[in-house]
């Protein structure tokens, strides 16, 4: 069982370090040089190697690398061509509060979502389950932004209920914040909800009519504990990694749809500095999405050992 | 005797593309306290179908329309779903086929017997299953189990809230011979010491002929005969329970049995295989690992052409593993496997086509082993454009067509998809495959082994014939004894991987050497109630087999791993 976890903790980390490579060796590929970009195409030959050297574009790329990598590791990275200040910091500003829609999102999508499932797959064929596949099948079906433009169409245009677009900065409170989150996290929802609504239903469905579920009927069980005891943990399995894999597309969803509310969020940021050829800031964001996925799907191995005993037991004897 | 079970003219039926399909039509039987009845139909017959209703449970999308039952009083389909609980489990408990299946993998066992209810614990439930080390065993999940132990584990759940009514859905199906003997005497035990009504579903008639007081033989839903067990197997009525009963292989066939339609049995005298036929396979000292444990431990024969040998043992033995090998799926880790036409240490896809084509197998499971997109005649004719065997498309087409038809099917099959056919039509066309390239040498592991006895019967029959005809060479492989005594030539048996005993089928089935075979011959059931079980005498034993005096030599060829029973001087040893 701990081999098993430090195998994938070890893969992990092994993917990590591969993407932050070919993130870095991917910004060095991008066309033009940086310097002539940022002081503009009038700069003079001298002023352009004085801040190549500035900010070290004189140095082999491996080199840079090295220190890009160490300096990452320790919080630091780079300062923004743009702004002048600390990468670090102002990614963690716009990460905060991208977080605090990818976390109301993850808790509705994941928890609505299953138990959608688990009734489609219950009452297959019946109105419950037409009604929850079709709806899961439009939400699927619809881009994101259009879905997030319904939305205030309908709940801030029609309905005044929530802001249609954020007035504040990134500098803004978690309390300025809170009533601004909720379309753009309905919007993420219902997209995501979608493909895991379908997976939990397709194998609600196999384990409902697998023998051991049917065992659990002819032994006098009640339908909830047959559900909840005998179905649910295998039923789960598969549904995990869909959720691992949808969490960790939030990271790009995320951006699509602040954009259409203005909220001051890592995807704004995104958007920003590659219009701006902030290098750094897009670094950051990139190796950041990488450890998203990373720890994602780390995390879906471990549910998965949680509910599989036969991870868990794995090495020992009959 | 009041009946505690009565199932009274009960129909069931399935909707199907808007339309009643009917699974059991108008079904009548009784159970006596303590009495067991068997079930027996081959697949299709609907006997599990009205197992299931014992307790109340219909596939989904199954109806009852007409007639009902009646367990210990009450109509099981009117009862509301908090009686119907209380039914099932208190009242009437199933074992079902595959416990494998059967047992919830994410739950620790024990939690699964204490959730079937009763006052029992579950310690002494584990015990009264004759499990080893109760307390510990409560504390695994199901994949730790064997399959044996796992049928322990599903059959003390069944038994936990002390029931009247025990259903037994083919409980000893999945498991090998020896582990079947053990499970059926524990069954049998329980339900004298408990005092249970059993009804159990079984399309072995030994296994019936062995448990039952009373049996009701189904075919497509209808009842064709009942009578009490012993009346049942001595005079059976119907023709079709005398067919049945007559496809069945004995183990005192002196060949194969060849079944009339009324269900007369003759048996067919072996084909003889001269002594100078020549050797189209040998094996010497194979070996063969997986990772680092060693499955097959120096394993040698010769297959001689227009021979069938028998690879006989439970599973595990190394059987089927010494198939894949000869068939170039696995290569061995020592020892020589030669054909007459080259060397057969290497994978099938480094051999040369000449040799390939040579050496053909055949699966157990032959829905599985054909593409389920392809019809069954490309399946065929693929194989005689690869090998070349056929020049053109045309010629292909039409030696396909040949083919189906040499093994008894109806060309016009062809067209067909493998989900169109039946389990004995498509483990036909896996044989009319394999004959595709031609081949010398023919292995067929546990090939009838998913078919009803029947069709068992008419697949075995075209082997036998194929081979006289073909002069094949056949590595038959089988844990089923009865099957090998009128198919094989010679018979080897396997222990983990080593050979304990070989010999000329007749001999070894006459005087078998070995503890271990004996202990096969003994497990083995016969259909036939007053059947003399094969007496297993050994006590524990020994291997006693050395470097250079591995053999005890009985004639004929025939000779015996040597071996002493256990707690007894080396040298008075050898049997």
């Amino acid at each position: 069982m701990f081999s098993f976890i430090a195998r994938r903790t070890a893969a992990g980390l092994g993917t990590l370090l591969l993407s932050s490579v070919l993130v870095f060796l991917a910004v060095q590929a991008l066309p033009g040089d940086v310097a002539t970009q940022v002081l503009g195409k009038d700069a003079t030959p001298d002023a352009v190697s004085a801040l190549r050297g500035q900010l070290g574009l004189d140095q082999p790329a491996w080199e840079r690398y090295v220190d890009w990598i160490r300096g990452a590791l320790h919080g630091d990275f780079g300062t923004s061509l743009v702004s002048a200040k600390p990468v670090g910091g102002e990614v963690a500003m716009y990460l905060g509060n991208s977080a605090l829609i990818a976390l109301i999102t993850v808790l509705f999508a994941v928890t609505g979502s299953i138990v959608l499932g688990v009734i489609a797959g219950l009452y297959r064929d019946r109105w419950p389950d037409h009604v929850i596949s079709t709806a899961g099948l439009v939400g699927m079906s619809i881009p994101e932004f259009v879905v997030a433009t319904v939305l205030v169409l309908c709940f801030s245009v029609a309905l005044p209920w929530f802001p249609a677009v954020v007035l504040y900065g990134p500098e803004a409170s978690v309390g300025q914040l809170l009533p601004a989150v909720w379309l753009p996290a309905l919007a993420l929802a219902i997209v995501m909800a979608a493909y895991i609504v379908r997976m939990a239903r397709t194998s609600v469905i196999d384990v409902m009519a697998s023998e051991y579920v049917t065992t659990a009927r002819l032994k006098g069980l009640s339908t909830w504990r047959v559900v909840t005891r005998h179905a649910l943990p295998s039923a789960l399995l598969p549904t995990l990694h869909v959720i691992a894999l949808n969490v960790a597309w939030l990271a790009g969803g995320v951006a699509v749809v602040e954009n259409v509310f203005n909220y001051p969020g890592i995807g704004k940021l995104m958007l920003s500095s590659v219009q701006n050829r902030d290098l750094p800031v897009i670094q950051a964001i990139a190796l950041i999405s990488a450890v998203v996925y990373v720890a994602c799907n780390l995390a879906a191995d471990l549910g998965a050992m949680a509910l599989n005993p036969r991870l868990r037991t794995r090495g020992r004897t009959r | 005797m009041a009946s505690i079970v009565s199932v009274n003219s009960l129909s069931v039926a399935y909707r199907s593309g808007g339309q009643d399909v009917s699974v059991v039509h108008e079904v009548s039987l009784e159970v006596a306290k303590g009495r067991t009845l068997a079930l027996v139909g081959e697949s299709g017959s609907g006997k599990s179908t009205i197992a299931a209703t014992l307790l109340g449970h219909l596939r989904h999308g199954s109806r009852i329309t007409g007639g009902s039952v009646q367990v210990a009083g009450s109509d099981v389909f009117a009862l509301p779903a908090r009686e119907l609980r209380r039914l099932r489990g208190n009242t009437v408990a199933m074992v079902g086929q595959n416990a494998g299946h059967a047992l919830t993998p994410s739950m620790r066992i024990g939690r699964q017997i204490a959730e079937a209810g009763g006052t029992v614990p579950v310690v002494e439930l584990l015990e009264q299953v004759r499990l080893p080390r109760p307390a510990e065993l409560a504390r695994r999940y199901p994949h730790e189990l064997s399959g044996g132990q796992q049928q322990r584990v599903a059959i003390a759940m069944a038994i936990a809230a002390r029931p009247d009514v025990l259903v037994l859905d083919e409980p000893t199906t999945g498991l090998d011979v020896v582990t079947q003997r053990s499970v059926l005497d524990l069954i049998a035990a329980l339900r004298d010491e408990l005092g249970l009504a059993a009804v159990l579903v079984s399309h072995d008639l030994g296994v019936v002929a062995h448990m039952a007081d009373e049996v009701t033989v189904l075919r497509s839903g209808r009842v064709v005969e009942a009578a009490p067990t012993r009346q049942l197997f001595a005079r059976p009525q119907d023709p079709y329970t005398r067919r049945l009963l007559a496809s069945v292989p004995r183990l005192d066939d002196t060949g194969l049995a060849l079944v009339g339609e009324t269900g007369e049995r003759e048996v067919r005298p072996r084909a003889d295989v001269p002594d100078d036929a020549p050797v189209a396979v040998r094996a010497q000292d194979v070996t063969i690992d997986y990772g680092k444990s060693r499955t097959v431990h120096g394993v040698s024969f010769d297959v001689r052409r227009g021979e069938v040998l028998a690879l006989v043992g439970e599973s595990g033995s190394g059987k089927s593993t010494l198939a894949w090998t000869l068939a170039g799926l696995r290569p061995p880790s020592g020892g020589t496997l030669t054909h007459e036409a080259g060397d057969l240490a290497g994978p099938a896809h480094r051999r040369p086509l000449s040799l390939r084509r040579r050496v053909q197998p055949v699966f157990q499971n032959a829905d599985t082993s054909l593409n389920p997109r392809r019809s069954v005649g490309d399946a065929v004719r693929r194989p005689l454009r690869f090998f070349g065997t056929a020049a053109d498309r045309t010629e292909a087409a039409e030696r396909a067509r040949r083919l189906i038809a040499d093994v008894r099917l109806d060309p016009a099959l062809a067209d067909r998809l493998p989900a169109q056919l039946s389990g004995g039509q498509r483990q036909r066309i896996g044989i009319a495959r394999a004959l595709a390239g031609e081949p010398d040498v023919l292995i067929a592991d546990e090939i009838t082994t998913a078919l009803d006895v029947s069709v068992q019967a008419d697949v075995l029959r075209l082997l036998d014939d194929l081979r006289r005809e073909r002069d094949l060479a056949c590595l038959f492989i089988s844990h089923d004894l009865a099957v090998v005594r009128g198919i094989a030539d010679r018979v080897v048996v396997l222990r983990h991987g080593v050979v304990v005993e070989e010999g000329p089928t007749e001999a070894v089935f006459a005087a078998p050497g070995h503890p271990y075979t004996r202990q096969l011959m003994a497990a083995a059931l016969e259909p036939d109630p007053d059947a003399q079980p094969y007496v297993d005498d050994t006590l524990d034993w020994v291997d006693a087999a050395d470097e250079d005096d591995l053999w005890t030599d009985q004639g004929d060829s025939h000779r015996v791993r040597r071996w002493r029973p256990l707690n007894a001087p080396v040298a008075e040893g050898v049997s």
